[in-house]
Order: structure tokens, then C-alpha cells, then sequence
């Protein structure tokens, strides 16, 4: 097993239990998914003065949120096209508002440099999931890419827990730039080559 | 045939366009990548707003000096 696949499964000791209560309690899936949103507007507030900690422990009970939605749908046999559309709007809002409450501080501090790094960083992250979104209505699968939306919120996470948010945004910038290009690239392969089949 | 792109160009390659699942070797290896670079880099080589110093690298270093 990878160090990365061991971290995953004693994560989800805690995680199964919450989904338990929250199936027990018959809690609706999408409600789930909106209470995530309204939890990390206030991580972002938090971001937004500068204290990092406390932003940092709001994204983990954000994102708690946020990763059982699906699973707690699976077991109340409440999944549904409207959710995973649902879902993944609320994501791009969840997204967005962590990046501008970013920008409002390095705005506040006068750093116009990073203000950019960290709207480029929010531009490509937006456009990691739209390239995906538009390649999956003309191919079938376009999974390719490292830096994609758990990458980027357990990058924030460590970001805020260790000050070094900056370098944060840094990662999240390239390896987003380089994520949409491989999606573009590997459309355009698919696209020919299932072109080549039909000619 | 021999394969005319030399390893480290498809090694590059492979970390540019990556196609490989997480909890594989390869995702391992560029998280420890990303993880170097974010805690290992000094602050101020980046103009970091908000931090400053040689962050917990640093501070490990110090508390082993110390004992």
C-alpha cells in the first residue's frame, strides 16, 4: 500500500462515522453539500484576516461536508442527476471563495503580485473543472491531470496549517496550468483519433 | 527498437502529462515533490506576505542544535 492510500483509509475511521449518523438522521444529501458551501465562505472570511489556523481547521470540517454528500446519497438511495449537478456548482462557489478570500488579504497587505499569482492560481482551477466538464460531452473520460479539487483543498489545508500559503499558490498555479493543458492535449488526441476510426 | 526519448525527457514528460492514479507510486512521489517545495522553500525567496523566516524545517533544525 502507498503512504498516500494508508493516510486515505485511517481518514476514513472518523468519516464513516459521520456518514452513520448523518444516514441515521436521514439528512438530505444536497443540504449537505449547501452547509459545506455556507462553512467555507466563513474559512474564507478567515483567510481573508489573515488567520490561517482557524481557517484551516474550518476547511477540514468544510470539506467534511463536502466529501460524505456523495456517499451519504449512495446510502439513502438518494442520488440523482440534480445532485451531482448540484454538487459540483456548489464546488466552483466553495472553490471561489476560498481564492478571493486570498485576495482580499494580499489586496489588504498591498501585494499586488500575489493578488495576480492567486487570481491566475483561481482562474485555472475554475478552468481544471470546465475543461473536464465541456471534454466529457464529447469524449467519453477525460481524467487526466494532477492538480484537481482534492488536491487543491488538502493543499490549502496545509497552506493554512503551516504559513505557507504563498508557496501554496504557487503549486496550485502550475500544476493547474499544466492539469488544463493535458486535458486540452488529451481531448484533441481523443477527438482525431476517433475521427481517424470513422474516415 | 531502441526508444529515442532519453529517461529523464520522459520522466519530465510523464510529471508534465500525468495520467496516473492517486495511492500509485508516481502520485506518492510528486506529493513528496509538491511537499518539498512548499515547506522546504524559505519564505522570502517567494516574497511570501504572510511568513517569514525558515519555517518548520528550520525550527526542527534549531530544537535538535538545542538538545
Amino acid at each position: 500500500m502507498t503512504v498516500t492510500g494508508l493516510i486515505g483509509r485511517i481518514c476514513m475511521f472518523p468519516l464513516r462515522l459521520i456518514i452513520n449518523t448523518c444516514v441515521a438522521l436521514r439528512i438530505h444529501p444536497n443540504i449537505l453539500t449547501f452547509v459545506g458551501l455556507l462553512i467555507n465562505v466563513l474559512a474564507a472570511f478567515e483567510l481573508a484576516r489573515g488567520h490561517f489556523i482557524r481557517a484551516g481547521l474550518i476547511i477540514i470540517a468544510a470539506n467534511i461536508f463536502d466529501f460524505i454528500d456523495g456517499k451519504v446519497a449512495t446510502e439513502l438511495d438518494a442520488v440523482s442527476a440534480f445532485g451531482g449537478f448540484w454538487d459540483s456548482v456548489i464546488d466552483r462557489f466553495s472553490d471561489i471563495a476560498l481564492f478571493l478570500g486570498l485576495i482580499y488579504l494580499y489586496s489588504h497587505l498591498g501585494r499586488t503580485d500575489y493578488v495576480m499569482i492567486t487570481a491566475i492560481a483561481m482562474m485555472f482551477a475554475i478552468m481544471t473543472s470546465y475543461t473536464r466538464a465541456r471534454a466529457e460531452s464529447l469524449i467519453k473520460k477525460c481524467k487526466v491531470g494532477f492538480m484537481e479539487r482534492p488536491e487543491r483543498i488538502v493543499l490549502f489545508m496545509i497552506g493554512a496549517f503551516t504559513n505557507r500559503m504563498a508557496a501554496v499558490m504557487w503549486v496550485i498555479g502550475v500544476l493547474s496550468v499544466f492539469t488544463v493543458a493535458d486535458r486540452i492535449i488529451y481531448t484533441y488526441r481523443e477527438l482525431r483519433s476517433s475521427e481517424q476510426v470513422i474516415v | 527498437m531502441k526508444n529515442p526519448v532519453s529517461l529523464p525527457m520522459r520522466v519530465l514528460w510523464n510529471g508534465f502529462f500525468w495520467t496516473y492514479e492517486r495511492a500509485t507510486w508516481q502520485y506518492d512521489v510528486m506529493v513528496i515533490a509538491i511537499l518539498a517545495f512548499v515547506w522546504l522553500t524559505p519564505p522570502s525567496w517567494l516574497g511570501d506576505p504572510m511568513a517569514s523566516g525558515s519555517g518548520p524545517v528550520g525550527w526542527l533544525l534549531r530544537l535538535l542544535i538545542a538538545d
